[in-house]
């Protein structure tokens, strides 16, 4: 594709093309690596002498947080539709999960797939619900599917409301796993999902999902099938909450409506993904940290947290609109610009557009 | 029965509707989806209560003073947190009153703590008959607000400069902006439209459902359902909405079981989205949000 635009613009100087091929394949390897040392970090982070034991499990829920925000990530960055509600998909996941295991002993693994398909095909439902909506219209229509969601399992006896549904131990693969396991079996997953999104974003479908976001109706006239696209990444981006819904049950062997019965999750991960910046990579991974360690639930500081949250969140989107990680990756993003034009590349090229600003269509 | 639940709906519905006329008119100006309305009612009765209480003014001196501080409170949003992002999408300006949500369940759970407290002035329930039905006193009271205050508000949209400018700023803001309306003004006025109407849900609402920072939580999401309802660019939708809403909770609520009182709203919006995505009587707009 590069290629066939770079004969159009004005003539490149000799041999410029192999270097600006080797310098983008450098800032990919550049990419990589720092993905790689990312993980890296994480995988040896718990077995750093002075971590303790409630680190490795806030860890593991930061972890958590991160996946469910990928999800939120899918529709609300690269597809371009605001989602209030996929603390349900969290809920769906997390109650799928647990009640296969009370009910037929299913293990994490199993559990966390199993909560993932059925959170996709909820998500599917409401992709075809929804198929009309846009912008403000579709973030109170998710609303009310969480709303929704949240009245079934707080008056369904099969989700034991307000009293909840007790856990065995985990298993993975036979062995039991306590926190410190368990750190590593949703680090795995977080690796996966993240890999997957990658991939996802940079496939035809990924290409798609932002031409409906850029603009429905010129992707539409130039072939997006709507119907298709919209409910594949309603799917997707319920399957990875769902999944992160799956291990939110199971790290504590215990769910109840008091958790999933309510909007909050829905609001976190919104804010998680609009923190983070949605149609980035990264963004989910800031994001969910912000969310995971705000202290929300913290009894003493409770009326103080909400002020601190609410002005850091205000904070934030005043310095940041279009997330945090737009701000960090921004000198990186004009310093490789600067480094394709000095090797050559025509500047319409070199000037590629960054993620919209604020999101939605 | 059906009368009386209709009857019990449409009390429960105009107080509905200011939270959902609050969400329209700002909406529209603004495109602001505002959280914090709630939180504008929930403060306008802490300050109510403060006021006949500690200070020992009259219910009505109260609730001007409270209303005026809302509004006051409602043009200091604008002004320190809506107005430097006004720029972004709809989606940041939407998180930003989150963060102003936060801030104000804070500050009154900080101030006033977390427990709920009684209005001092009672709702009264005194049932009076009226068209073959039973509906209190403290309801018909409040009824005659809602149509007051909708009064006043027509009046200020049809006849008012300010509400004339009010409504060009909807129809076009750039074109509003050319003609020589001070938009940020009226931007400024819409916001303090929010707290007046804001102060007003909290204060009549305040005897029944009693004061605590949350006890708007459930009114304001009932507003923007009814808002939506109504495809959040109509005042007169957005009240049938918010009646609609009102008396579908109580039919619910008779017939069907208390369970589904609070949930049928949702279930009307899914439904409702499904079928018709611009709302009840919603008008394309020429920019989309």
């Amino acid at each position: 594709m590069a290629e066939s635009i770079t004969t159009t613009a004005a003539p490149a100087p000799s041999g410029s093309r192999a270097a600006v091929a080797t310098l983008k394949n450098t800032f990919q390897m550049q990419n990589w690596v720092l993905a790689g040392l990312f993980f890296a970090a994480c995988f040896v982070f718990p077995l750093l002498p002075f971590v303790e034991g409630w680190m490795v499990f806030q860890g593991a829920f930061i972890i958590i947080y991160i996946m469910a925000a990928q999800g939120v990530s899918i529709l609300t960055g690269y597809t371009g539709l605001v989602t209030v509600g996929h603390g349900a998909f969290l809920a769906i996941g997390a109650y799928t999960a647990a009640l296969l295991m009370k009910y037929t002993g299913l293990s994490v693994i199993p559990g966390m797939i199993a909560g993932g398909l059925v959170s996709a095909v909820f998500g599917l439902a409401l992709g075809l619900v929804f198929l009309r909506l846009a912008g403000a219209f579709m973030a109170i229509g998710t609303l009310g599917f969480a709303f929704f969601i949240g009245a079934i399992v707080n008056n369904v006896p099969i989700f034991e409301g307000r009293t909840g549904i007790s856990l065995p131990p985990n298993t993975v693969f036979g062995f039991e796993i306590d926190d410190f396991g368990f750190y590593y079996v949703a680090l795995v997953t977080l690796a996966l999902t993240t890999l997957f999104v990658h991939s996802l974003i940079r496939s035809g479908v990924g290409r798609a999902f932002k031409a409906l976001r850029d603009s429905d109706k010129a992707a539409e006239s130039s072939g997006v099938n709507r119907l298709l696209y919209r409910t594949l990444a309603f799917s997707i981006s319920a399957f990875i909450t769902g999944v992160a819904g799956a291990l939110n049950g199971l790290i504590v062997n215990y769910i109840s409506a008091e958790v999933y019965g309510d909007i909050w999750y829905s609001v976190d991960l919104l804010v998680a993904a609009v923190v983070g910046g949605s149609a980035m990579l990264f963004g989910p991974f800031l994001g969910g940290f912000f969310v995971a360690m705000v202290p929300f639930y913290l009894e003493e500081l409770a009326d103080f947290a909400f002020i601190l949250k609410g002005v850091a969140l205000i904070a934030v989107l005043v310095l940041a609109p279009a997330g945090v990680a737009e701000v960090v990756a921004r000198p990186v993003r004009a310093w490789r610009q600067r480094k394709l034009l000095e090797a050559g590349e025509s500047p319409e090229l070199a000037d590629a557009p960054g993620p919209p600003t604020g999101g939605g269509s | 029965m059906l009368g009386q639940l209709l009857m019990s709906g449409l009390a429960a519905g105009s107080l509905y509707a200011l939270t959902a006329v609050a969400v329209v008119v700002v909406f529209r100006n603004t495109r602001t989806i505002n959280l914090a309305q709630g939180d504008f009612a929930m403060m306008g009765a802490f300050l109510a209560l403060i006021f006949i209480k500690s200070l020992g003014l009259s219910y009505l001196f109260a609730l001007g003073l409270s209303v005026v501080c809302i509004m006051a409170l409602g043009v200091l949003t604008e002004r320190l947190v809506m107005r430097p992002i006004a720029d972004s999408g709809w989606l940041t300006l939407f998180t930003a009153t989150l963060g102003v949500y936060y801030i104000l369940h804070g500050v009154s759970g900080w101030l006033w703590g977390r427990d709920t407290k009684a209005f001092p002035v009672t709702f009264d329930p005194t049932p009076i008959h009226f068209l073959g039905t039973v509906v209190s006193e403290g309801h018909l009271i409040n009824m005659a607000w809602v149509t007051a205050i909708g009064a006043l508000l027509y009046s200020f949209f049809r006849y008012t400069k300010q509400g004339i400018a009010m409504r060009a700023v909807t129809d076009d803001p750039e074109t509003a902006q050319l003609m020589g309306i001070p938009v940020r003004f009226i931007v400024m006025l819409t916001w303090a439209m929010a707290g007046f109407l804001g102060a007003f849900a909290g204060i009549l609402a305040a005897p029944i459902i009693y004061v605590a920072p949350e006890m708007m939580d459930e009114v304001l999401i009932k507003g923007y359902v009814a808002a939506v309802f109504g495809g959040l660019y109509s005042i007169p939708g957005a009240i049938l909405g918010a009646i609609l809403i009102g008396v579908a909770e109580n039919l619910a609520g008779g017939y069907l079981g208390a369970h589904f009182k609070t949930a049928i709203a949702f279930v009307m919006i899914v439904i409702l989205l499904a079928f018709r995505p611009q709302g009840l009587i919603g008008i394309q707009k020429r920019r989309e949000v």
